[in-house]
């Protein structure tokens, strides 16, 4: 015996029927119909009307990560179960790049699942995984060479080295010794250009004495050699320019804000203030956001500033009295404490590198394999990682130029020289690229209209 | 009904102000010789029963309960709190508590789930009460018992509980067991090893009850436990109906004493059994709207249920790849939890989303709701969402083998999926239904047929067969039900109860297919699970090749129950392209996929 249900779609149902469905089911054993019709299926499923398809299956994928977030820090095994199960099946590793992109949050994802759970089988799990994708790469140590080529890839740097360079050398015009501290995440690799600029000044090269922070902890990309070592390819290159170049090694740590690197500077500053002729050049290449930021609750009042590291430091850098500062940053906020908050921010941030690579490197190629471990080691360390471990902590550009205001900087505007530059070396890239002016003396490096990175430079005021 | 003249039967006066603290302290040590001395005799004992038994297999089970003990030990208190708060909200199943209260009725001893039922555990949940609540203690006289039965020791008030009205012999000394065991070891053959079971003390009587407190090692009460179902199960082929009631009675004694998983699987095994030999058959639920909750319990509780439908999905969807119309007939819709996955991995999947029919067939409802459309209008309204082309049709059908090809309007150029998802043992219980609705299958040429059992045969022609094989799967299951869940340190506060109470659900969703193999027969019984190779066997002659599930279904699987089953219980295990989920070395249930040869 059967009988026939309607076919679908028929009209919409009754309106006391869709009700009793979206009502929270409140369990009572003594009512079995009634906890049954308004079983646990589907509210377990997103079925919000965020996840709109028309938006685009990236969008889908950001919220389904987004889900699956909530599910895992809500210690909801079933949801998070079944949309990491769907994640796996559209989002293979070696798929288009917002598949990649995909791929890299649900990696991450596993991950803090599996170090934040009940889990006793992380190692079983990081396995099970390394082994289902055989694109998985730990991050690569680049020799000096490899790091070169690889930086002159793609703007993403190139294009803070161009402006930071034109910023310095018009800052240190005439000083016949200049002091370089760079704190760079590419490893003095805008040097040898603004060495070469500097080489070819009119007034004759002065002294460069460059100081860089010998960082206790590595973040990609890594070198394969020492600083000292490169220290001295860095002197012997100046050298071979006729440029005389003393390197110093300062071991010092971003998680305390640089203060023995600080505290280094402020023994020199004496000697500094004494002869006058010394310019202090202070080089931040993608690597203040490195120091831990303010508690979350903490806003950015005069007040309360004092109690952050990022706040310190800029306020001791004002004390040195530099010439100029010049921050380069990646233009995204990773700072909320919120996962799913957090996890979207970087999303609709970090796609970006993943568009971009097909312009310059070939599917299948080592240095691809290279750069997207990169980037899948930023992902996990923003979205598995809490506490200290969290070290990917970007701020937007906004909040770095309000932090440098209350330091007591004041902008320098970009000379047309300095944008000119900057934009023929954007032609060299793909077509995507593009640069931005803002707030007149803020650059914008653009990717499709998105931004990218900006390059500001500081003089005290 | 025999309620009155049942009752008579039961303990009337209460003697148990013997149950003092002194004489339980003075057991103590004798308990640490018991458990020492236990340990070696338990193959022994096994080996001597001379059932149809894999020693091997019983010394696992033996070995389980160790592994229970050592857990229970750990998490006493929450055990014990968790299961008070059992007691107060649920009853095994709707007939049990009236089976129960009559079982107890007969059975001059306490419950056999002393978890459920009983009022006393929330008040005084703490073991100190034994010492402490003499006064109750002779009003309740069950009481003690009840307060014990988390740990590892029980005192038990013999006398009290345990009226001698059966031959009370002298109580054997520990030593004593084995040489007897030994004795039995030459009379393997069925009928006299029960007629010797009969004469054993260790098996007429529970407990040693010339002791005015007897605390049992619980090891060595579930050796006897296993024994005991054993026997009575083999009694009960004999239709030896009279030595079975004797031995069902002891069985919920025993069963008291046992940690978690142990004394709640005796306890379902034990309803049974008394079912049969009170032929108080369960009628097979007509109420299916509660067997789909319970379902989902089971599906909430542990990874079995969302194990079959991940591999499964996994399989469709590697089917329907690269098809632009596709069409699922699912034959255990339930309340549609597969679905949602599979249709969100389907609208994202490169190149866009296929048109997607569903067929959902369910048995009808015992009220006038149409439960299939309910399920059907939450997965359309979800497909709109994301943007997939949904049709839906609900099927209302008693059996599976009431169907035929052309009510499926599989319609030209479509990709058909057919899914069963712990159906298909069910059809056993109808001669050539099995073989008819494969011949459906066939007909509706799909390019794929996922397939979840049951890993176990518990279709035997032999009753004592399926009893065995029961009782090991299900001990097996009800151990890793224990891991997951419920007691789990990480959950919160909050999500306990809500684990709590799916536990509780689950052990009931798994307790009515116990009683439907042990009790039932003939075409009630439908829990007929066989094993892969059983399945493999009847799949090849119908005219079907296996699909291998690939290695990314059992690589997903691991992963996903390596991150959310807590515990490293489960194992997954590939199997000639199918896949196994288990608990330790034992698989559980089976995923397989099938094509047309």
């Amino acid at each position: 015996m059967m009988q026939f249900t309607e076919t679908f779609p028929p009209p919409p149902p009754p309106l006391h029927q869709s009700s009793v469905i979206t009502t929270p089911p409140s369990f009572n054993p003594m009512n079995k119909n009634q906890v049954l019709r308004v079983g646990s299926w589907p509210g377990y499923f997103p079925t919000s009307k965020s996840l709109q398809g028309r938006l685009g299956d990236a969008n889908c994928m950001e919220q389904l990560l987004v889900h699956c977030a909530t599910a895992i820090e809500t210690n909801d095994a079933t949801l998070a179960q079944q949309i990491l199960w769907v994640l796996n099946n559209i989002a293979p590793p070696d798929g288009d790049s917002n598949q990649r992109l995909t791929c890299g949050f649900l990696r991450a994802l596993i991950s803090r699942a599996a170090m934040s759970g009940n889990c006793k089988l992380l190692s079983a799990v990081a396995n099970v995984h390394a082994a289902s994708d055989p694109t998985t790469t730990s991050t690569h140590r680049f020799s000096i060479i490899e790091l070169a080529s690889f930086v002159d890839l793609t703007p993403w740097h190139r294009f803070g080295f161009t402006a930071a360079n034109a910023a310095v050398l018009e800052a240190v015009e005439g000083y016949p010794v200049v002091h370089i501290v760079d704190l760079s995440l590419t490893h003095c690799m805008q040097i040898p250009t603004l060495i070469d600029a500097i080489a070819a000044r009119l007034d004759g090269p002065p002294l460069v004495k460059l100081t860089v922070a010998g960082a206790m902890e590595d973040f990609p990309p890594m070198l394969d050699l020492s600083y000292e070592e490169l220290g001295t390819k860095l002197v012997n290159f100046a050298r071979s320019r006729n440029v005389a170049m003393e390197f110093r090694v300062v071991p010092s740590t971003s998680s305390n804000g640089f203060s023995s690197l600080i505290d280094q500077l402020r023994m020199q500053q004496l000697r500094r203030a004494e002869n006058g002729r010394e310019a202090l050049v202070i080089n931040c290449h993608m690597m203040l956001h490195y120091i831990p930021e303010e508690e979350e609750e903490q806003t950015l009042t005069y007040e309360t500033a004092a109690a952050s590291l990022r706040t310190m430091f800029l306020k001791a850098v004002r004390g040195l009295d530099p010439t100029v500062v010049v921050l380069v940053d990646e233009d995204a906020d990773f700072t909320s404490g919120n996962l799913a908050n957090r996890l979207r921010s970087a999303y609709n941030y970090l796609w970006i590198p993943y568009d971009t690579v097909d312009t310059f490197l070939p599917r299948g190629s080592k240095q691809r394999q290279w750069y997207e471990a990169d980037i899948c080691w930023k992902i996990e360390n923003v979205v598995s990682h809490e506490g200290n471990r969290r070290v990917e902590r970007l701020e937007p550009k906004s909040k770095w130029v309000r932090r440098m205001r209350n330091a007591g900087f004041g902008g320098v505007a970009y000379s047309e020289e300095a944008i000119a530059e900057v934009k023929n070396m954007l032609d060299e890239h793909a077509a995507g690229w593009g640069l931005k002016r803002e707030e007149e003396d803020h650059l914008v490096l653009t990717w499709k209209g998105h931004n990218v990175v900006f390059a500001t430079a500081w003089i005290p005021i | 009904m025999k309620r009155d003249s049942m009752n008579q039967d039961n303990f009337s006066s209460s003697t148990a102000g013997s149950c003092s603290s002194s004489t339980k302290a003075k057991m103590w040590p004798c308990d640490a010789d018991d458990g020492g001395g236990g340990g070696g005799g338990v193959d022994e004992l096994f080996a001597v029963l001379g059932y149809n038994v894999k020693s091997s297999d019983m010394a696992e089970v033996a070995h389980k309960i160790e592994q229970l003990e050592e857990v229970m030990g750990s998490v006493r208190h929450d055990g014990l709190s968790q299961l008070a708060s059992d007691t107060v909200h649920y009853n095994p199943s709707d007939l049990s508590s009236w089976l129960e209260s009559m079982i107890s009725g007969l059975n001059p001893m306490p419950d056999f789930d002393s978890s459920l039922d009983n009022p006393f555990l929330d008040s005084s949940p703490t073991l100190t009460a034994t010492t402490t609540t003499t006064n109750s203690f002779d009003s309740r006289p069950r009481m003690p018992v009840d307060l014990d039965f988390g740990s590892d020791l029980i005192a038990i008030p013999g006398k009290a509980v345990y009226p001698r009205t059966q031959p009370p012999p002298p109580p054997p000394p520990h030593q004593h067991h084995q040489p007897q065991a030994k004795k039995l070891k030459t009379s393997p053959s069925l009928g006299n090893s029960v007629s010797a079971l009969h004469r054993d003390p260790v098996f007429a009587r529970p407990v040693e009850s010339a002791r005015p407190v007897v605390l049992l090692d619980s090891q060595e009460n579930g050796v006897r436990l296993v024994h005991t179902l054993l026997a009575c199960a083999e009694a009960v082929q004999q239709e030896n109906f009279k030595l079975a009631e004797a031995l069902v009675k002891n069985i919920g004694f025993l069963a008291v004493s046992q940690p978690g998983a142990m004394r709640k699987v005796a306890t379902y095994f034990a309803e049974a059994l008394a079912r049969r030999i009170y032929r108080l058959y369960p009628t097979n639920p007509q109420d299916s709207a509660f067997t789909d909750l319970l379902q989902m319990h089971f599906y909430e509780t542990c990874p079995y249920l969302k194990f079959a439908h991940f591999t499964a999905n996994q399989a469709i969807l590697e089917a329907f790849e690269g098809k632009s119309r596709v069409h699922v007939i699912d034959f255990s819709m339930k309340q549609g939890m597969q679905w949602p996955a599979l249709l969100q991995a389907l609208a994202l999947r490169p190149g866009g989303p296929p048109s997607f029919r569903l067929t959902g067939i369910g048995p009808p409802s015992h009220d006038d709701t149409d439960h299939l459309q309910e399920v059907g209008w939450r997965l359309a309204q979800l497909a709109e969402t994301i943007n997939v082309e949904f049709e839906y049709r609900g099927f209302v059908a008693n059996s599976l083998a009431d169907l035929n090809a052309s009510m499926f309007d599989v319609r030209e150029g479509e990709t058909v999926a057919v899914n069963s998802i712990f159906d298909l043992h069910q059809l056993m219980a109808r001669p050539g239904a099995v073989e008819k609705v494969l011949q459906v299958v066939r007909e509706l040429k799909p390019e794929i047929l996922t397939v979840v059992e049951q890993e176990a045969n518990h279709n035997g022609a032999v009753f004592l067969d399926r009893f065995t094989e029961s009782l090991h799967y299900y001990s097996t299951l009800f151990d890793s039900l224990e891991s997951c869940g419920g007691g789990g340190g990480a959950a919160a506060a909050g999500d306990e109860a809500v684990s709590v109470q799916d536990k509780v659900m689950t052990e009931v969703y798994l307790g009515r297919q116990i009683c439907n193999v042990v009790a039932c027969e003939g075409s009630d019984r439908v829990e007929r699970h066989e094993t892969l190779a059983q399945w493999r066997t009847r799949f090849d002659s119908a005219g079907f090749v296996p699909v291998h599930l690939g290695s990314n279904a059992y690589k997903q699987a691991s992963m996903l129950l390596a991150l959310f089953a807590g515990g490293d219980g489960y194992m997954v295990e590939e199997n000639g392209g199918c896949l196994m989920l288990g608990w330790h070395t034992r698989p559980l249930i089976a995923t397989s996929a099938w094509k047309l040869s």
